[in-house]
């Protein structure tokens, strides 16, 4: 009877080993199964958050396309670096084209900057769909407006005039500097950090002239076009002179692009999809009424035209961004070189070994109180040198450059630390006792540092019911069915909040992802 | 008398059933995104934009809104109960309210910074909608130099905040003002302090420092000492604020209400700031300074009443120049954008209803707050109650989640893992950790207005503006003042 009984155990043991088998072979089968793209939502990866014009640019795209296409489009904004951040988002995810990573001109000057020509090869430049013109924007209320007049002004006071626009190195920046460059000025770019920011100091006329594109005049009489680069003038600016008009064709066509691109290695037939997709949109008549109105030019530019367009940006950005000292140039002299070489690492690892065998000794030694103290401002001191060698590194064209406040700071925390050690050696402050229990507070960071590694392999939602159920049961917690049923509730708060709802993209784990 | 009759047609909009009820909605997930650390306002007005396209973009904009007042208030929950500010500038009403809560009076706290939050709110639309264009040109003559002479006004109140351990007080904030610098200058353009590291180039986030030196160095503290076998605060009757409580407090909730106003015109700078000086300030004059840190009502009151009137501030330049003064209002103005609306003074003149109906929200949604914040308080102050066993893993899976979704990286949830035990360390050695999170935050505001008042008028051009040079006298002053007061104290004593 006995045995029976375990014989039908086995056997339902071994079908359900069965049936599971099966069912992964199945999942395993099914997405080799070639289906016809676009089978799930596509993300548009933006690179600034949510708000800008290229933001609004790619959820104004998703309504549209939708009208032409049955698939759901997910704006995910992935903000940071400059747009590099989200383009590493792109290029680290498979190639089928299930990430579009809305870009602009600005990404061109920054992947110049940080990656020089890795990034922008790494990219399937699919369609440029906008065309932005640049233009010199003024402020009525000032003596000074139009662009005659400016031009005037900077050439009689070389050096003075000061001009206003977002962050240094990039597309307005270097558009001023092309301007200045070919009338032979010499004014100071004061970068704020953004382009709306910087039109309130032209309207606080903290400066005398803008660059951006002509839709941000709109809205405020006071700021005045005062030159826009464009081969003709404007249809929706008629009063608006063009570069060419007021003698200087060189700058007729200097503009903002905005459009979308693919990894490279995107398949053939989803490039064909989209190029598709993109003439649609692009000859949609509430998408062209939506930008025309800035005096945005829709256009339609596919590669291989776009691609050109890209490198010879690259080439422009370059030349300028090196003649503005914002791509470093060779290390010069001693200090720099030791900032860049590998006598700062090696310096480095000896101050930080010199700090851990410190803070190895802190429980044995009898001075452990002091020795505490002191390895704390050791701590805030080894920052400041290896901060300040770094610093050297920087180039310092302008009596204020990148290291000025750095070091200002530095230069406040080295003799404040000082002075804190000098006391300590004077007299014994009472510290905290240590409490009895800092093994949980070890095993707790050593917990959380492999409950990191492990959403990293097993994905986030299995290691957080882990890591809860360990969590509870280490500090003491026995109740099991409550246990599970807060592990539970957590998964499934955060599956649907922070996955189904905000779309936070939590990993799933590279054995899943791997396997499904 | 065409404001008043203005706002009279906005009042009878956003009396109708739609609007009420949109902004209901608005103001529950406000709340709920404030309190979750690193669900941002801006993150929650993101979400919603999608649908806020196929919406009237009058009730599109009362909307968004409302979940923008509703999350300010929002972080102070996780501040007083857990020690985990939601967003940075309930960092300042984590000071009194959390100690508070380890008082077993959770109630006193939330009750307070409800209140406050809502007298604030209500104070802060009010001076947006009566004296917003003369504020706006105000705003506008700011020159660099004069967000600088803020920022520094803003960094002074670290002296106060250090008490007997202002160099350590100190340390923290230049610590977290280099800790600032990492990433790309702003200014120039060029990489600092990145170590070739990728995730740098934008520097440390906020949400996760934040998160770290409060939440998790907290809890590492509380393991430590091996209490974790109750909850914060027995479960039974809670003790809430009386009429008499409040009405106590009222000169400090006035007080700070303006502050914040007035400081939150500054685009950018804002409720952070806002909180630091107002708490600041309230501890000064109160009569009761040495309760301040150790759980004061009029320390929550100050902290909760400058960040809310600060909403107000922030959306003068938003709605008068169309300049958008954080992330937030940012997304505001794509909201207006994308229903084909140019953001600025035209606006006025064109879209009064938008405007005006706006306006009228606005109001409303504080009084919304206050009620949802009434019944809710009872719900949320059963978080204090959780066994400590419990509480403390679920905090760890908060704190994570939130410093992942901040920008959807580990690099962040590591970071603020690392920031954890360096808080733990720090507060062992008797550092406060809030001045780190105001070096972090005024970091930017300071150098970049430092270099650009350089570069336009030369080194003097601090103390050749009257505004500039008057905000450095009093940031002097109210640096000097505590320093002077404890060595007089230690002297005679």
């Amino acid at each position: 009877m006995k045995q029976m009984l375990n014989d039908t155990k086995v056997k339902i043991t071994l079908r359900v080993i069965g049936l599971i088998l099966l069912v992964m072979a199945f999942l395993l089968l099914v997405p080799s199964a070639k289906a016809a793209f676009p089978e799930k939502p596509i993300k548009i990866v933006v690179y600034t958050g949510p708000g800008g014009l290229i933001d609004i640019s790619a959820r104004k795209f998703a309504g549209i396309a939708a009208k032409y296409v049955d698939v759901n489009f997910v704006v995910e904004n992935k903000p940071g670096a400059g747009g590099i951040v989200a383009l590493k988002k792109v290029i680290q995810a498979p190639a089928d084209g299930y990430n579009l990573y809305a870009c602009t001109k600005s990404n061109i000057a920054k992947f110049v900057q940080v990656g020089g020509e890795g990034y922008v090869d790494a990219l399937h430049w699919t369609a440029m769909l906008m065309a932005d013109p640049e233009c010199v924007i003024t402020n009525r209320k000032l003596a000074i407006y139009e662009w005659n007049d400016i031009v005037l002004d900077a050439l009689a006071t070389p050096g003075e005039q000061t001009w206003v626009g977002p962050a240094a190195g990039g597309l307005d920046h270097v558009t001023a500097l092309k301007i200045w460059d070919k009338y032979g000025m010499d004014a100071k770019w004061i970068p704020f950090k953004s382009g709306g920011k910087a039109l309130a100091a032209l309207l606080g006329e903290q400066g005398v002239a803008y660059v951006g594109n002509p839709r941000d005049a709109l809205g405020n009489p006071d700021l005045f076009i005062a030159a826009v680069s464009a081969p003709q003038r404007l249809e929706a600016f008629p009063d608006v002179p063009t570069f060419t008009e007021l003698g200087m064709p060189d700058l007729e066509n200097e503009f903002m692009w905005r459009g979308f691109a693919l990894k490279k290695g995107t398949p053939p037939d989803v490039i064909q999809w989209y190029d598709d997709l993109f003439k649609k949109v692009s000859a949609d008549s509430e998408w062209r009424d939506f930008w025309a109105k800035g005096g945005i030019d829709v256009a339609y530019v596919a590669e291989p035209e776009f691609s050109k367009l890209v490198a010879e940006d690259a080439k422009v950005f370059e030349y300028y961004l090196k003649k503005s000292d914002i791509l470093p140039g060779e290390a010069v002299g001693f200090m720099a070189k030791m900032a860049s070489g590998s006598a700062f690492k090696i310096l480095a690892l000896i101050l930080v070994c010199i700090w851990l065998s410190g803070s190895y000794m802190v429980h044995k030694s009898q001075y452990s109180a002091i020795l505490g103290r002191v390895l704390v401002i050791g701590f805030f001191l080894i920052v400041s040198i290896l901060f300040l060698i770094q610093s050297m590194n920087f180039p310092s064209s302008s009596a204020v450059g990148p290291a000025a406040v750095p070091r200002l700071w530095i230069f406040m925390l080295v003799p404040l630390n000082i002075l804190l050690l000098v006391k300590t050696f004077r007299k014994n402050e009472a510290v905290a006792e240590t409490g009895p229990r800092v093994d949980i507070v070890l095993s707790f960071i050593g917990f959380l540092v492999i409950y990191l590694f492990a959403m990293q392999l097993f994905g986030y939602f299995l290691s957080t019911f882990a890591f809860i159920i360990v969590g509870l049961y280490y500090l003491g917690y026995r109740k099991w069915r409550n246990t599970f049923i807060i592990a539970g509730a957590w998964i499934l708060f955060s599956y649907i909040i922070f996955y189904k709802t905000l779309y936070v993209p939590l990993p799933l784990g590279m054995l899943f992802e791997n396997l499904f | 008398m065409e404001l008043l009759s203005n706002l009279g047609d906005g009042l009878a909009f956003v009396l109708g059933v739609v609007p009420i009820l949109t902004i209901t909605l608005g103001v529950a997930m406000g709340i709920v995104a404030g309190a979750t650390p690193g669900l941002s306002p801006s993150m929650g007005v993101a979400l919603l934009v999608p649908f806020t396209y196929a919406m009237s973009p009058t009730l599109a904009l009362i909307l968004l809104v409302a979940i923008y007042i509703a999350a300010n208030y929002g972080g102070s929950i996780t501040a007083v109960t857990i020690n985990a500010p939601g967003t940075p500038s309930s960092v300042v009403t984590a000071f009194d309210g959390y100690p508070l809560t380890k008082k077993g009076k959770p109630g006193m706290a939330l009750g307070v910074s409800l209140v406050s939050s809502t007298v604030g709110g209500i104070i802060g639309t009010l001076i947006l909608i009566f004296f917003s264009g003369p504020l706006a040109r105000f705003a506008l003559k700011f020159h660099p130099a004069e967000y600088f002479a803020l920022a520094i006004f803003g960094l002074t109140t670290v002296a106060s905040l250090g008490g007997k351990n202002w160099i350590k007080a100190f340390i923290a904030a230049m610590f977290g003002l280099l800790l600032n610098t990492i990433g790309i200058d702003p200014i120039s353009g060029v990489s600092r302090f990145t170590f070739g590291i990728s995730f740098l180039y934008d520097g440390f986030a906020l949400i996760p420092a934040l998160i770290g030196l409060f939440a998790l160095s907290e809890i590492f503290k509380q393991l430590e000492g091996g209490d974790f076998s109750s909850q914060q605060v027995e479960s039974g009757k809670q003790e809430w604020p009386t009429a008499g409580a409040y009405w106590k407090l009222k000169n400090t909730i006035m007080r700070s209400s303006l502050m914040g106003t007035i400081i939150g015109i500054f685009p950018g700078a804002g409720a952070t700031i806002a909180a630091f000086i107002s708490y600041d300030v309230a501890k000064r004059v109160s009569k009761h300074p040495e309760e301040f840190g150790h759980g004061s009502l009029e320390g929550v009151a100050a902290a909760e009443g400058a960040n809310s009137s600060s909403v107000g501030g922030a959306l003068i330049p938003l709605l008068t120049l169309g300049i958008p003064g954080s992330a937030s209002t940012a997304v505001l103005i794509g909201a207006l954008m994308i229903h084909d609306l140019t953001p600025g003074p035209q606006l006025f003149i064109s879209n009064p209803d938008i405007i005006y109906g706006l306006l009228a929200s606005l109001l409303l949604a504080n009084i919304i707050l206050l009620v949802l914040g009434f019944f809710g308080s009872r719900l949320w102050i059963k978080v204090t109650t959780i066994p400590k066993t419990v509480l403390f893993p679920l905090i760890f899976a908060v704190s994570i989640i939130g410093s992942f979704a901040v920008r959807n990286s580990f690099f962040d949830v590591a970071a603020c893992l690392a920031f954890g035990v360096f808080g733990w360390i720090l507060r062992r050695y008797n550092y406060p950790v809030a001045p780190i999170i105001l070096g972090m935050v005024l970091g930017n505001i300071a150098e970049t207005n430092f270099i650009r008042a350089i570069m336009m008028g030369g080194w003097t051009v601090f103390f050749t503006r009257p505004l500039s040079l008057g905000m450095l006298v009093v940031a002097a002053a109210s640096f000097a003042v505590p320093l002077i007061q404890a060595r007089k104290q230690k002297t005679s004593s």
